[in-house]
This record gives C-alpha cells, sequence and structure tokens, in this order.
C-alpha cells in the first residue's frame, strides 16, 4: 500500500514537544487536584522538620551557635520542602514503567521526553506550592524576607533545586522501575544529603571532612543562598553556586533520563 | 480486492540466544481482524512491539499504512492505535479526560478534539460513566474505555494486545462488539489473545504462532476444516473391556484408550455414520456403555494439534 495522506499536519518540532509537556503536565495536576494528599506530604514534612527543630533542638542549637534560629532553621525547612516533594516525580514514574502505561504514550506521536519532562513540570508547580506554604507557617513562627524582591528569589531558588532534583528522581526511576525501590535508594542518598548539611545547624563543629562535603553541597548551598536573601546580608558565592547546582544538576541528569526512559 | 493496511516480511527479533520471533509474515486488510493466536512467550507481544515502535526488529521489514515501521517511526505513530493491557487509562481521571488527553497527544486540532470524544462516549456507550473517575469503573469499563481511546485519532491500524485477558463473559461478549465495530468503521486490526473462542469470534484471519514462528494460518473454518475429522468419545463402565472396545472400533492408528477414565477415543473417517456404527458394533459385543460424545474439531484442537505436539 502507498503511504496514506494524513489527514492533518501536527505541529512538530519543538512547539509539538512544549504542547506535549504541557499536555502532560496538566493530567498530573489535575490527579492532583483530585489527590491533594500528594501536596500534603511535602508540606507535612516540611512544618514537621520546622516544629521538631524549632522546639525541641532550636534552644540548644541557638545558645550554641549563637544564631537567630527562626532565620537559620526556615530556610533549611524550604529547601526539605523542595527535595522531598521532587521524591514524588521518582514515585510516580517508577509506577507508570512498572506497569506498562508509558508504552501505549511510547507508541503515540508524541516527544518521548514530554513523559519525563511534563512531571517534571507538575511536579515542580506542585512544589512551588508547597513551598509557599511552609513558608507562610514559617511566617507564623517569625521568620522574616528583608524584601519581596529576596522572597521571589529565594522562593525561586528553593523551587529551582527541587526541580533539578525531580530530574535526579526521574532517572532513578528510569533505571530501577520500582516504586518500592525508588523509596528506599532515596534513604541512601538524599538523607545523607539532607543531614550532612547546614540545614538544620552550622557546620563549624563538623568534623573537617564532613563540613567540606556539608558547604558545598546543593542542598547547602541554596540554604545559604536563602538565608542571606532573606536576612539581606552577603550571599558571598552562596547565589551564583545555586545556580551552577541547578543548572549543573539539570544538563547531567536531564540527558541521562531520557536515555535510560527510552532504553525501555 | 482491498489493498492490505499492515504488512509484515521476515520480522524476526532475537533476546541474546532466545528467538523471539522467527520470520513471521503476515498481511492485514482494511477492514478486517487478524488474530495473533499462540501460548505465553510464543512472541505475541514482541511482534505487537516491533509493529507499535516500542521495538526494533533485527531482520525483516513492516509497513503500516505505507510507512515502515523501522525506518519511519514517528509517521507509523500518528497512523496506530495501541490498546490492551488498560494500564495507560488513568485512574484519578474521568473517562472524557482520558480520551481527551489522548486526543491532545495524537493533536487534533482542538474543534475537533471535543466533538470525536463525544462521538466515541456516545458511539460505545461510555455515556453511564464517561464522567465518574476511572478509580470506580469496573474491570470491564475500564477495559472499554481502553481500547476506546486507541480509536481517538481515527488510526487505519490498531492493534490490541490481549484486551480480554482476565474479564468476566459479559464484559468481554461487550468488548468484542467493539472490536468488530472497529473494524467495521474500516480499520485494519490486529487481536492478540490465548482464548482460541475469542479469535474463533472475531478474527477473519488467525496466525498461530509458537516460539516465535508461524505454525497455522488460515480463516478458523479453513483450520479447523484442516484438522479434519469429527472425534468420538466414548466412556465404558469396566475398563477391562478397554481393549477389545479398541478392536471393535476401528483401525488401531486411529483408536486411542485412556483406561484411567475408562475413556476410547475415536477419529472417524467419516463422521455421524461411522460413529453409529462404532456405537452399534460395542453395543452388539455386550460391552456397556456409560456416556458417548461426537466432537466437531475445535480451534483448540488446532491449537494443540500445532503447538504442544512439538513440545
Amino acid at each position: 500500500m502507498s503511504a496514506v495522506d494524513l489527514p492533518f499536519e501536527p505541529p512538530s518540532g519543538v512547539r509539538g514537544a512544549l504542547i506535549d509537556v504541557w499536555t502532560m503536565a496538566r493530567r498530573d495536576l489535575i490527579r492532583t487536584m483530585r489527590q491533594p494528599e500528594y501536596l500534603s506530604f511535602s508540606v507535612v514534612m516540611g512544618v514537621f522538620f520546622l516544629v521538631l527543630f524549632e522546639l525541641v533542638f532550636g534552644g540548644v542549637i541557638a545558645a550554641g551557635a549563637g544564631v537567630d534560629y527562626d532565620q537559620y532553621l526556615v530556610p533549611g525547612v524550604l529547601v526539605i520542602t523542595a527535595v522531598t516533594g521532587a521524591l514524588q516525580t521518582g514515585n510516580t514514574l517508577a509506577v507508570d514503567l512498572q506497569y506498562g502505561a508509558d508504552k501505549r504514550f511510547r507508541s503515540l506521536p508524541m516527544s518521548r521526553m514530554a513523559v519525563l519532562a511534563g512531571r517534571t513540570v507538575a511536579d515542580t508547580i506542585r512544589n512551588a506550592v508547597a513551598v509557599g506554604l511552609v513558608a507562610a507557617v514559617g511566617y507564623a513562627f517569625g521568620f522574616r524576607f528583608t524584601s519581596a524582591g529576596s522572597a521571589v528569589a529565594a522562593l525561586a531558588l528553593t523551587v529551582g533545586i527541587g526541580y533539578a532534583f525531580s530530574w535526579i528522581n526521574a532517572a532513578i526511576a528510569a533505571k530501577v522501575r520500582s516504586a518500592e525501590l525508588v523509596g528506599m535508594l532515596s534513604m541512601f542518598w538524599l538523607f545523607p544529603l539532607m543531614f550532612g548539611s547546614n540545614l538544620f545547624t552550622p557546620t563549624v563543629a563538623m568534623p573537617a571532612w564532613v563540613k567540606a562535603f556539608a558547604d558545598n553541597q546543593p542542598i547547602s548551598v541554596v540554604a545559604t543562598a536563602v538565608r542571606a536573601l532573606a536576612n539581606g546580608s552577603d550571599p558571598g558565592l552562596s547565589v551564583v553556586g545555586s545556580g551552577a547546582w541547578i543548572v549543573g544538576l539539570l544538563v547531567v541528569f536531564v540527558p541521562l533520563s531520557v536515555r535510560l526512559y527510552r532504553r525501555a | 480486492m482491498n489493498q492490505p493496511v499492515i504488512v509484515v516480511e521476515g520480522l524476526r527479533k532475537v533476546y541474546g540466544d532466545v528467538v523471539a520471533v522467527a520470520g513471521l509474515d503476515f498481511e492485514v486488510e482494511a477492514g478486517t481482524i487478524l488474530g495473533l493466536l499462540g501460548p505465553n512467550g510464543a512472541g505475541k507481544t514482541t511482534t505487537i512491539e516491533i509493529l507499535t515502535t516500542l521495538r526494533r526488529a533485527d531482520a525483516g521489514r513492516a509497513t503500516i499504512a505505507g510507512f515502515d515501521v523501522g525506518r519511519q517511526p514517528e509517521l507509523v505513530r500518528r497512523v496506530i492505535g495501541l490498546a490492551g493491557q488498560a494500564a495507560a487509562v488513568d485512574d484519578r481521571l474521568t473517562a472524557r479526560e482520558n480520551l481527551d488527553l489522548f486526543a491532545r497527544l495524537y493533536k487534533l486540532p482542538a474543534p475537533e478534539r471535543r466533538a470525536r470524544v463525544d462521538e466515541l462516549i456516545e458511539r460505545f456507550d461510555l455515556g453511564g460513566f464517561a464522567d465518574r473517575l476511572v478509580a470506580t469503573y469496573s474491570g470491564g469499563q475500564r477495559r472499554r474505555l481502553d481500547v476506546v481511546a486507541a480509536l481517538i485519532a481515527r488510526p487505519p491500524a490498531i492493534f490490541l494486545d490481549e484486551p480480554t485477558t482476565g474479564l468476566d463473559p459479559r464484559s468481554r461478549l461487550e468488548l468484542w462488539r467493539e472490536i468488530r465495530a472497529m473494524a467495521d468503521e474500516g480499520a485494519a486490526v490486529v487481536l492478540t489473545t490465548q482464548y482460541l473462542e475469542e479469535a474463533d469470534r472475531l478474527a477473519d484471519d488467525i496466525v498461530i504462532i509458537d516460539r516465535g514462528e508461524v505454525v497455522a494460518r488460515g480463516a478458523a473454518d479453513e483450520l479447523k476444516k484442516d484438522l479434519g475429522r469429527d472425534v468420538l468419545v466414548v466412556h465404558v463402565s469396566d475398563p477391562a473391556d478397554l481393549p477389545r472396545a479398541a478392536e471393535l472400533a476401528g483401525d488401531g492408528a486411529d483408536v486411542a484408550t485412556d483406561a484411567g477414565h475408562r475413556m476410547l477415543t475415536v477419529q472417524l473417517g467419516d463422521g455421524p455414520p461411522e460413529a453409529l456404527a462404532v456405537l452399534r458394533r460395542l453395543s452388539d459385543a455386550g460391552i456397556p456403555v456409560e456416556d458417548f460424545q461426537l466432537r466437531r474439531p475445535t480451534l483448540d484442537d488446532v491449537f494443540l494439534t500445532h503447538t504442544e505436539v512439538r513440545r
């Protein structure tokens, strides 16, 4: 049979891909609104850390380190909210891969990358809402930004690192294809980053090699930048460093995720 | 004669040292259903995956509506619909939203999109549950939505991978009607199934594959005719009578006995008249017969003859 005349010429290239990304993101956002527990998980996680550290360890840490602990802790908690929220990308993607939902998508005339990109975009929009809610709770505890501009910049960096972490999770899910395994693995890579950090306490008292790690890993760098922006103090290299981490992680993990996903 | 929409020539796929598909050929015309039948691991799903661009063949070629699946996968994806495992319909969306999602991904122009979704809901009688979340559906409703979604862009070729596996009989009947309707609207349909009855009822042509190879093909009736003869099954009261009964029944080659089931099986050269003659001889010899039946060959016999015999 000679090739049929196709009924219409769909948008192709970048425009077609963007339509697909938005279509997939829209689907995920509708699902999130139907099942708001996904949103509440990361909000509850953030508030949990906020209350726990503030009330239980706050006095000791503030006295020992000589810092205003609200201003110190809340930026760290915002970053935690973003990076734990990003775990959702790995979970849902792994479930789709595990049960073959993505096979159907791969048989459609759509961008392959859109399955991943749509999900990370939706998760990031949800993450922005979660970070905003946790910031509001922080406000109630006495946390303040010095200006609206710095608040926007700080929240953008926080959501940005969450976006980069979404792609790390996408790569892991594309590799292991099991929601249980994705969840278990996060204990091994995300927890060291969360606790081997300056999120809860300054790093001055840590052993030198731990301190070197804790000062420079992405979560700490972003938390430092958010703190400086909140306090109106000199951010040093932290803002630039945050941007570099976000871009660097995306440069590595976007192509890696797409490659692992295509290998399916 | 219609031009074939799906043309498969010498398709081959090897995983390590396992040959999943060993040189498959078939054609499917518009408006017809091809039943791809085979036991688990026969290569059915691999074949579907190659034809829907999810995997690349190692050798051979296949075209769909004139587009080559290996070399023009983007174009092929615009002329196919794939359904079956129901995993792609989203629990937290309604049927309408699921259909709309697929319509958007096929890039149907916006005005047509809504009209097409409504048309499918109407045509396939999904109205009763179209605006409820899929999570509340029965297995059958879910599967029907999954299959209908493959039609959204009116693709000339539709692939259904075991669409009725695990469904109750009523849901299966409903789904059969839908699959038949797809072909009646002009699609070339490839249906994989483990259910012989399903192939018998739906498929215009049947290809039986086993270990990646075609072991039989043809229309269901032809396949049954080729296998040939009617079978008389007789249960005797006393297994001790079996050897004598077998002797009376006819030439040794066409008779088998099973003492455990007190059963005698006779392949008949001449159908019912010969069955009567055999039964009369048993009766004349005073061998008590408990039960008998005359079986026409079924697709199961075709299937078992062509697959299990080789093991």
